[in-house]
């Protein structure tokens, strides 16, 4: 009973989230004409997008430091 | 009192009591179902639709990562990573409580109404000078720490004369030499937020710079404007907006004075933003509306202080 995916997995669902919100996140901070309907709270949004960037940088890192 | 009669007496009490029950009882459904929909309401305030959207991610995002790690499959580890981070994304970027943006102007309408009055009563013609206020960090002595609050001073009469320090620092509202009021400006509590969205001091901050990122705030974070422009030009500061939230303020059937004299809200907030950067006394010294009152244009002069 092991967690099936690896760390190289979890690298590139992370990568692939973090596209997806850090565009999100710009296109909603950026145009406010069309996104200005849109309530939520942006800050977040942006906070979240970053924390999953930065977590695929450290599982880069941690492939880089460690490649087996 | 004959029998008859006093039956027919009883029978109309007891008609009056019978309907003076049913209206009790109608009325008592009616605040039943009164109360049922107030109920429904606060639950939807507090459970909001991002709330509900969460669970619904969650729930199955957490199950079919259990279940991914029972059979060992990579295809339910990733539907299950997938639910569950949009679950909890959902949960945390809960939509902020906006309101109605007519409320800022039903909100300083009372205001704008007060100075109006009192401006009209006094029979001032002056001007609104906008009179930066001390440094917070800066050491004054206790008579003079009313320096350190923002006020706009209206003038009596058009002079260029400027109340004293001293006069100034005793947080009066009507000032003696020269004749006039000094008030809080109404832009003052927007100052507040954008400083706080910006997250630094305003004063250290360079004019030029100030004039691109006050924009980007009234825009991006506070949308109180369709479009913002600031512009530094010789001696003065140019200001326009399209479509801002307190454009009602000026199309107002009562043709509020004090609302082209100190400006909107939001006009006066960048007046306040200037006077606090430069360190000089900002005047406004045109306030342009188009006829819809879409586009209000604004020019802000400086005066040595």
């Amino acid at each position: 009973m092991n967690f099936p995916l690896s760390l190289s997995d979890i690298s590139l669902w992370l990568a692939v989230t973090a596209i997806i919100l850090l565009i999100t996140s710009e296109l909603l901070s950026s145009s406010t004409e069309y996104a200005g309907n849109i309530v939520i709270d942006r800050t977040r949004l942006r906070l979240a997008a970053l924390a999953v960037g930065v977590s695929f940088m450290i599982t880069v890192a941690i492939r880089a430091i460690r490649p087996f | 009192m004959s029998p008859e009669k006093t039956r027919k007496t009883e029978e109309s009490v007891d008609e009056a009591a019978l309907t003076t029950t049913q209206y009790l009882v109608e009325t008592a459904k009616q605040l039943q179902t009164e109360v049922e929909a107030l109920k429904s309401e606060i639950r939807k305030a507090r459970n909001p639709t991002s709330t509900k959207i969460g669970i619904i991610f969650l729930v199955p995002g957490v199950l079919s990562l259990v279940f991914s790690i029972f059979y060992n499959s990579q295809v339910l580890a990733f539907i299950g990573l997938g639910l569950t981070f949009w679950g909890a994304l959902f949960f945390l970027v809960k939509p902020v409580r906006y309101v109605k943006g007519s409320l800022l102007d039903s909100a300083a309408f009372a205001s704008y109404s007060t100075i109006d009055r009192i401006i009209k009563d006094l029979k001032y013609k002056g001007k609104s000078y906008y009179l930066p206020p001390y440094p917070k960090d800066a050491y004054l002595p206790e008579y003079l720490r009313g320096l350190k609050d923002m006020i706009v001073f209206i003038s009596a009469d058009s002079g260029p004369s400027m109340p004293s320090i001293e006069e100034m620092a005793k947080s009066k509202f009507f000032l003696e030499n020269p004749k006039g009021i000094s008030a809080v400006p109404p832009g003052l509590g927007l100052l507040a937020q954008f400083e706080k969205e910006l997250g630094a001091d305003i004063t250290k901050v360079e004019m030029t710079e100030l004039c691109e990122i006050l924009p980007r705030i009234i825009l991006e974070n506070f949308h109180l404007a369709k479009e913002v422009q600031m512009k530094l030009e010789e001696n003065q500061i140019y200001l326009k907006t399209v479509d801002s939230i307190d454009k009602e303020l000026y199309a107002a059937a009562e043709n509020l004075r004090s609302v082209y004299l100190l400006g909107s809200p939001l006009v006066s907030a960048i007046a306040c933003a200037i006077a606090k950067n430069t360190g000089k006394i900002v005047t406004i010294r045109q306030i342009k509306v188009s006829p819809d009152a879409e586009t209000i244009e604004a020019w802000y002069n400086f005066i040595e202080g």
